[in-house]
């Protein structure tokens, strides 16, 4: 069917509104901070097939992974199973997962009996189980230690909310309240995003409404594709590492060999290092969205990001590695930290051949510091806090201090509603000054903030990284200053690792220091 | 000098590039209308000559009010003036923090926030602290004042901007420092006043706009006064919707940051309620912007969420959304597909066919293409319509789909109508609407011109053209309420709520409102109070208004809430609800009623001439002249006056009535 390219605009903002007014529902209407607070999840439209065709302005570390989401579910779940109404929920890793905290309720919008697009509502879960509250164990030897895993099960039908269901979830969850106003806030998002794609189908027919979404993914292949063909074909190889891969282990390496050839490129991650025995391990699919992101980075165009834009990509990831490590492996950590570090391989690999695309090393961690403190009932009150931190230098101005960088896009929570709703008070929050790396131009400087407990006890996990190797320098740059966390107790400073879970007692001074951006360029001399 | 003499009143909107002005007299009754052009170094002087141009003295003015985006434009800018902060000691990095978030994801050229609004070496870091309840944890001596005082002094700076944590809760150290700074420097703006509420950046950031637009404000204000003398008849219109007088401008300057839009959306709610119109969209094209607000039984919907660039503004105002389309955005046609703006030709050089220097095919130029703008007029005598030049800019996009130039230009207007319906998709979905069941009032230079093909692609079956459409935001200005405007965190839970206590909080928050009100001569009987407590489940974030009487009814409250949730997000459920805030605008309802205006200047052609609309390429179109319009018109037709072009497609029907609005309606499938 040839359709005009009005039509196609016109379907694609109408796309893009959709997700952006699940996104909205979402944040507007959830009862956890993560979500409300620091908009910790995101909304996404793909075609009747499962492919990515619009997404909201959330965090592409989720979008890149919703690619997926549904195309791996149509493997297991056959689709005249499914009827109109149904909602499905699910975190399992094999479906396109990211890690478990990250829940994905999903809804197929029929439009005369056919299934025309599947609405998608990603939101991470302040806690899912699993042995330590907020369900980021760092110790954890596989997924059970990890939390609760959900296969495809319908958590609402055309006759309402399935309440077993719901009942079930809340059994396994330490806030099971909040946990039932967020999950009826991501049902209400994909009807949301059904309603639309009624209209436009109302608008513009069904058989237009098809052949736009199919005339977009061929629009941003046909953008990548030029794309790949102005870089120049070659060979080209980068790495990066993560701190650590486990207690007292060594660096884990994060490898990429990346061919360019004519108007298709592959990248192959097979030299990342083994499985690793802390959550720091991902899922293919982790891999995927980071080389999503890091070639639409390379790119150097404004396109679409849909699933037309992967098709020239080929990505090879090893299994039985960090990238690829089984469905049993724990994984809470990989999802923004071992992501974010096949970026800055990728970068690395691609840094002088167009260095003005890209920036130097950033804060490529959430430097998550995650608070709970046990109710009265039995329920836990739970805080999880990324941290920003500098953004590389690029090319033609200074990276810019506290934010976040490339697959993140999360925020602090005011500390105003922090000691509103926590036994804690905040006792400074300021730029990290000169934690930037010099240059030509400077990393963005990282952010301090200190935490002091007024609870009689709180268990803390921390996930940072960057604590050893520093963010880097680019074309004779600087690196950024590497993160430090401490924790001082009556006075006496107590070591903590970056990755770890433990309890705090009243008192207790958490102090973050996230790390600075790398610079770019040789600092001119005096 | 005859004392029937000073009886006029006048509203200005004070734009970019024009002043535009509408005079009212009520006996015998008369409106008449001008612009003029703006001027950005002289804009008092402007305004005197906007008087001029309707044929008036000074001495002949009761009532002068004014909206205008100058302080904002300042802002907007990069001219403002140095102002210092003062945080509380631990915190003073608080702006360039700010909230991490950025807004374009794949765009690495694109810094993910601008700069700070205040360098850090004009941040000073308090010793003092409060917790959330607005219990003193360090109380705020006299040492630390003393030094404070002297490091302010060291600036060099007329404004600070005073933001402490927690002051929302206890403003005790703010006031402190309000008494101790009289004198030290020029302005002083403390953050309980600007924005009572919580969530430090937000608050701050809202407190250093104030601090920053306080000694632009009071310098022109002043001026204002100086050479306009006719003391409380000089008004100010404010975000919100109403407007306030001269001296309380000055102390909350940022009240009237979206003034000029809102005075539009203002004339709208008069129009609505006139009308009986239950549900009304207002769209408002300009050459760079488009701004959209929903009407909903005569009262536009407020929002607090309003940022300037990335920065948090956190005032109460008329929920305007401004997309930055209008005629001027840029049609590109790259291996991506067709798309339309962001960026635009501006006012300078402007569209192709001003035949200013552009040469960027842009909406206006596909109009001009269309033959929907008179070749023969000038626009605000100064722009003419170069037909020729439209083409030549559209042709090149013509030529690589493979389309005629019909086609093309038909194409992109449609495009650009889809960005506009998104925008209204927008504001109706945020208040749980269905936008097809509003009446669409289009105004500003291309409002009219595209409403019928947005109503037709939204599915809206009527358009309502107001008169005096050209000069919209002006006569908002004289139509609106006298009004005053607070609001204040109270986080209150619903359950085991102390009644008296907040009903006392309110009853002082309504005299707050009213204050002004009554010192400008308003009496107390004829103040009416709205009051809207912003709800939340306990565990939300985002309140969500719901207007409630005095006394305040729990349960009815409780109902309102869960009944208003449903409709918004789809769902409600029983957790327990608190009351975040409340709003309460006090107000003495506007009595002004405008009759038909005339038009000072005009210069429209009659006749025919060859249009295109969807469906119909190259048809004989009738030109008509608004002002002679007195009976219903089929399309096809194009409908002028001096500054604005109404397109009537074929299968729409206009209808005047006596007011001089005219209906748009579809009448054939």
């Amino acid at each position: 069917m040839k359709i005009d390219p009005f039509v196609v605009e016109v379907i694609r903002h109408g796309l893009s509104a959709a997700a952006e007014e699940m996104s909205l529902v979402m944040t507007r209407s959830a009862r956890s901070p993560l979500l409300r607070e620091a908009g910790d999840l995101s909304s996404a439209i793909t075609d009747g097939r499962g492919d990515l065709v619009g997404q909201g302005r959330d965090i592409p570390i989720h979008l890149g992974a919703m690619a997926y989401t549904v195309l791996e579910l149509l493997k297991v779940v056959p689709r005249d199973s499914l009827n109109e109404g149904d909602a499905l929920i699910y975190n399992v890793g094999p479906l396109g997962g990211n890690h478990l905290n990250d829940v994905k309720v999903v809804r197929p919008v029929f439009v005369d009996g056919e299934i025309v697009a599947f609405a998608v509502s990603l939101a991470h879960w302040p806690d899912i189980g699993g042995t330590w509250p907020g369900s980021y164990f760092a110790k954890a030897i596989d997924t059970f230690q990890e939390a609760m895993r959900i296969p495809p099960v319908l958590i609402a039908t055309a006759a309402g909310v399935n309440t077993p269901i719901v009942q079930l979830l809340k059994a396994n969850v330490r806030d099971p309240e909040s946990c039932e106003g967020d999950l009826l806030a991501q049902i209400a998002a994909t009807k949301a995003g059904e309603k639309r794609i009624f209209e436009l189908c109302r608008e513009h027919g069904k058989a237009v409404f098809t052949a736009a979404q199919a005339r977009l993914h061929d629009l941003s292949e046909i953008e990548m594709r030029e794309a790949l063909r102005d870089l120049p074909d070659g060979l080209y190889e980068g790495e990066d590492c993560l701190d650590d891969g486990g207690v007292n282990a060594a660096p884990a390496r994060i490898h990429v060999k990346i061919t360019i050839a004519g108007d298709e490129a592959t990248f192959d991650l097979s030299g990342s290092c083994d499985r690793v025995s802390n959550f720091c391990n991902t899922t293919p699919f982790m891999a995927r969205s980071a080389v999503a992101y890091a070639a639409r980075i390379m790119s150097g165009r404004d396109m679409n990001q849909n699933a037309g834009a992967l098709r020239p990509l080929t990505i090879i990831t090893r299994p039985g590695s960090i990238l690829e490590p089984g469905w049993n492996a724990s994984v809470a950590a990989g999802n923004h930290e071992t992501s974010m570090r096949i970026v800055d391989a990728i970068f690395r690999a691609m840094q002088d051949t167009i260095p003005e695309r890209l920036s130097a090393g950033g804060a490529t961690t959430a430097g998550v510091l995650f608070f709970a403190e046990p109710r009265q009932n039995g329920s836990w009150k739970m805080l999880y806090e990324v941290h920003g931190g500098g953004e590389g230098a690029r090319h033609d101005r200074d990276g810019i201090s506290a934010t976040r960088v490339h697959l993140s896009n999360t925020s602090n929570t005011p500390v105003e509603v922090i000691e509103a709703n926590y036994a804690i008070q905040v006792e400074q929050q300021a730029i990290r000054r000169h934690s930037g790396g010099a240059g030509a131009h400077r990393g963005g400087d990282g952010v301090v903030r200190t935490y002091r407990i007024l609870a009689p006890s709180m268990h803390l996990t921390t996930c940072i990284e960057r604590m050893v190797i520093a963010p880097f320098g680019m074309q004779g740059g600087e690196p950024g200053k590497p993160c430090r966390i401490s924790l001082i107790r009556q006075g006496a400073n107590v070591a903590i690792d970056g990755k770890s879970n433990l309890v705090l007692q009243q008192g207790d001074l958490v102090n973050i220091e996230t790390c600075g951006g790398g610079g770019y360029g040789a600092e001119a001399a005096e | 000098m005859n004392t029937d003499e000073n009886h006029w009143e006048v509203g200005t909107d004070i734009g970019g590039t024009f002043t535009d002005i509408i005079a009212i007299r009520h006996s015998p009754a008369e409106a008449r209308i001008a612009k003029v052009p703006s001027r950005p170094q002289a804009p008092v002087q402007a305004m005197l000559e906007a008087i001029e141009a309707v044929g008036l003295r000074k001495s002949e003015v009761k009532r002068f009010v004014h909206g205008t985006t100058r302080v904002t434009n300042a802002i907007v800018e990069g001219r403002l003036p140095k102002v210092a902060l003062v945080a509380t000691e631990g915190f003073s990095d608080v702006l360039e923090i700010a909230r991490y978030r950025r807004r374009d994801l794949y765009r690495l050229d694109i810094p993910p926030k601008s700069p700070p609004l205040v360098p850090p070496e004009r941040c000073f870091g308090l010793a003092e602290r409060l917790d959330h309840e607005g219990r003193v944890l360090k109380a705020l001596d006299e040492a630390e004042i003393e030094r404070l005082v002297a490091w302010l002094k060291g600036t060099g700076v007329q404004s600070v901007a005073v933001a402490l944590l927690h002051a929302y809760a206890n403003p005790v150290h703010e006031k402190m420092l309000g008494e101790r700074l009289k004198g030290v420097v020029a302005h002083v703006s403390l953050s309980h006043e600007v924005n009572p509420e919580a969530r430090e950046y937000e608050r701050t950031s809202a407190t250093v706009f104030n601090a920053a637009a306080m000694p632009i404000a009071v310098e022109y204000l002043s001026e204002l006064e100086l050479r306009l003398p006719i003391g409380p008849g000089l008004q100010v219109f404010h975000s919100a919707g109403a407007m306030i007088p001269i001296s309380a401008v000055k102390r909350r300057p940022l009240v009237m940051a979206m003034s000029g839009p809102a005075a539009g959306v203002s004339a709208s709610v008069s129009i609505a309620r006139q009308l009986g119109t239950s549900r009304m969209l207002t769209f408002d094209m300009g050459g760079t912007t488009t701004d959209v607000c929903l009407i909903v039984d005569g009262q536009a919907e407020m929002t607090d969420g309003r940022m300037l660039g990335d920065k948090p503004l956190r005032q109460p105002m008329l929920a305007v959304h401004s997309i930055g389309a209008g005629g001027g955005s840029i049609v590109r046609n790259g291996p991506g597909g067709l798309t339309v703006g962001p960026e635009s030709a501006g006012s300078e050089p402007g569209p192709a066919c001003y035949g200013r220097g552009g040469t960027e095919p842009t909406i206006t130029d596909a109009n001009a293409v269309l033959g929907y703008l008179n070749p023969e007029t000038k626009l605000g005598d100064r722009i003419g319509i170069d037909i020729q030049a439209a083409n030549g800019v559209i042709a090149p996009i013509a030529r690589t789909l493979g389309l005629s130039l019909t086609e093309t230009a038909l194409g992109i207007i449609k495009v650009a109508n889809a960005t506009m319906a998104r925008a209204l998709r927008r504001v109706t979905v945020e208040r749980g609407i269905d936008g097809r069941d509003c009446t669409l009032l289009a105004f500003g230079g291309g409002g009219p011109m595209h409403a019928a093909g947005l109503a037709d692609l939204y599915g809206i079956a009527e358009v309502v053209v107001p008169s005096a459409s050209s000069a919209f935001s002006a006569l908002g200005c004289l139509t609106a309420d006298f009004s005053f405007l607070q609001q204040q965190t109270l986080r209150a839970a619903l359950d085991g709520i102390d009644l008296a206590r907040v009903s006392e909080r309110i009853g002082v928050l309504i005299d707050d409102a009213s204050a002004p009100l009554i010192a400008n001569g308003v009496a107390a009987t004829e103040i009416q109070v709205e009051l809207v407590a912003l709800m939340r489940y306990a565990a939300q974030n985002d309140a969500i208004p719901v207007p409630f009487a005095r006394p305040l009814d729990v349960i009815t409250l409780k109902k309102d809430f869960l009944a208003r949730h449903h409709e918004l997000f789809g769902y409600a459920t029983g957790e327990s609800c608190v009351i975040e805030s409340v709003r309460v605008q006090a107000r003495r309802p506007s009595r002004t009623v405008v009759s038909r205006p005339s038009v000072a200047v005009r210069a429209v052609s009659t006749g025919e001439r060859i249009c295109s609309f969807d469906g119909f390429h190259d048809i004989a179109t009738s030109i008509i002249d608004r002002a002679s319009l007195t009976e219903i018109v089929s399309g096809p037709a194009i409908i002028e006056d001096a500054w604005s072009t109404v397109v009537v497609p074929p299968g729409w029907q206009a209808r005047p009535d006596v007011s001089g609005n005219l209906f748009l309606t579809r009448v054939a499938p």
